[in-house]
């Protein structure tokens, strides 16, 4: 999609050290470009109308992995949890949902600097603009940000591959406030060592935007607050015990049952495979449970595993 | 034929996946469908023996 055949609404450059809250309506499509290239920008995204929906790193990350692309989702947080936005367009694919936002604490444990440009900071000051506090800021999506996982299950920041006009996009799928920011990271490896510019552009989303997305699931378990048992948002900051309160957890008590299977000696030299192993059980009955579970993981289930390879 | 009884432990909310995949119509009964899991993980995951030429 050119943007030449959407209408432009708004078009800022954000320069180093700041960032912006932009009003998003669902179908609108938010570009954000590189101007000279190698920066990383920090993400956060709120419902519009309610802000204690916001964007979810976790189940981002669990349905798309640690690098969504094009064709991904943003997803709000348990319970809403639902696509907030989708990623339409990404010309470098190197996004990364594992790194929480950098902060001021961490430029001052780390490099003895304790007042610093740092993502928290930013965000919340441009949060501030729509009467959100500092720890209303939300672990960010880092859009360019070059991350990977090493061999020791550690992670690294590599090379900011991005180059001048690299963009992403993304397309609103209910009203948000946007809120992109020049990632304040310049001792790290997050933007090659240099805070540069980066280019917002808002414009209104086409059929052709539309029809870059995947119709999204729905299910009953994505609740709102309409299904709260607590309806409304505590105003003060202390916590105190409800005196009326009842538990009432979901499907508690947890009962056991036992179920009988009769299995051949054929099928009983198949287990005993599996039980040698040591792999999946101390007993048979814990085995064949472990090896009933993945294989209906495997056979049945939607979406990313998450098991081993057995 | 030798026919070996293991026990399973499950909860209900087990119960409740095992017995809609039976009622989707993947098996007949619970009992069947561990055994078809059993079956069909170890096809895919033990080495099969070799066929006679």
């Amino acid at each position: 999609m050119t943007s030449s055949d959407r209408k432009l609404l708004y078009e800022l450059v954000i320069q180093p050290g700041t960032g912006k809250a932009l009003e998003m309506r669902r179908g609108q499509v938010l570009r954000i470009s590189q101007t000279s290239g190698r920066q990383c920008a920090d993400f956060n995204c709120f419902n519009l109308h309610d802000y204690k929906e916001f964007f979810h790193t976790g189940r981002t990350r669990h349905l798309h992995g640690l690098h969504p692309t094009t064709g991904d989702f943003l997803w709000s947080a348990p319970p809403r949890e639902r696509p907030m936005m989708a990623i339409i367009e990404d010309t470098v694919g190197t996004n990364d949902v594992l790194y929480p936002r950098c902060s001021a604490f961490l430029f001052e444990y780390q490099y003895g600097l304790p007042v610093h440009t740092n993502c928290h900071d930013i965000q919340a000051e441009a949060q501030r603009e729509y009467g959100l506090t500092p720890d209303d800021v939300h672990d960010s999506f880092n859009f360019f940000m070059h991350t990977g996982v090493g061999q020791d299950g550690h992670p690294f920041i590599a090379k900011n591959t991005a180059g001048p006009g690299d963009y992403v996009e993304l397309l609103a799928l209910i009203d948000v406030l946007a809120v992109p920011n020049v990632c304040g990271a310049d001792v790290m490896m997050t933007s090659d060592f240099e805070l540069k510019p980066l280019k917002l552009s808002l414009y209104e989303g086409t059929e052709a935007d539309w029809a870059r997305v995947t119709e999204p699931p729905k299910m009953r378990s994505q609740r709102n607050p309409l299904n709260y048992k607590v309806k409304n948002i505590k105003s003060d900051r202390e916590l105190y015990k409800d005196a009326t309160y009842t538990p009432d957890f979901t499907n508690v008590p947890i009962e056991i049952a036992d179920v009988e299977v009769e299995l051949s000696a054929e099928e009983m030299g198949l287990l005993s495979e599996f039980s040698k192993t040591g792999k999946y059980g101390d007993t048979d009955a814990d085995v064949l449970r472990y090896v009933f579970f993945t294989w209906w993981i495997d056979e049945f289930m939607r979406g990313p595993k998450h098991v081993p390879k057995a | 034929m030798t026919m070996t009884k293991i026990k399973l432990r499950f909860n209900q909310q087990q119960l409740e996946l095992i017995d809609n995949t039976v009622r989707s119509g993947e098996s007949n009964s619970r009992e069947d469908l561990i055994r078809r899991a059993l079956r069909e993980f170890a096809k895919a995951n033990l080495p099969q023996p070799e066929k006679d030429q």
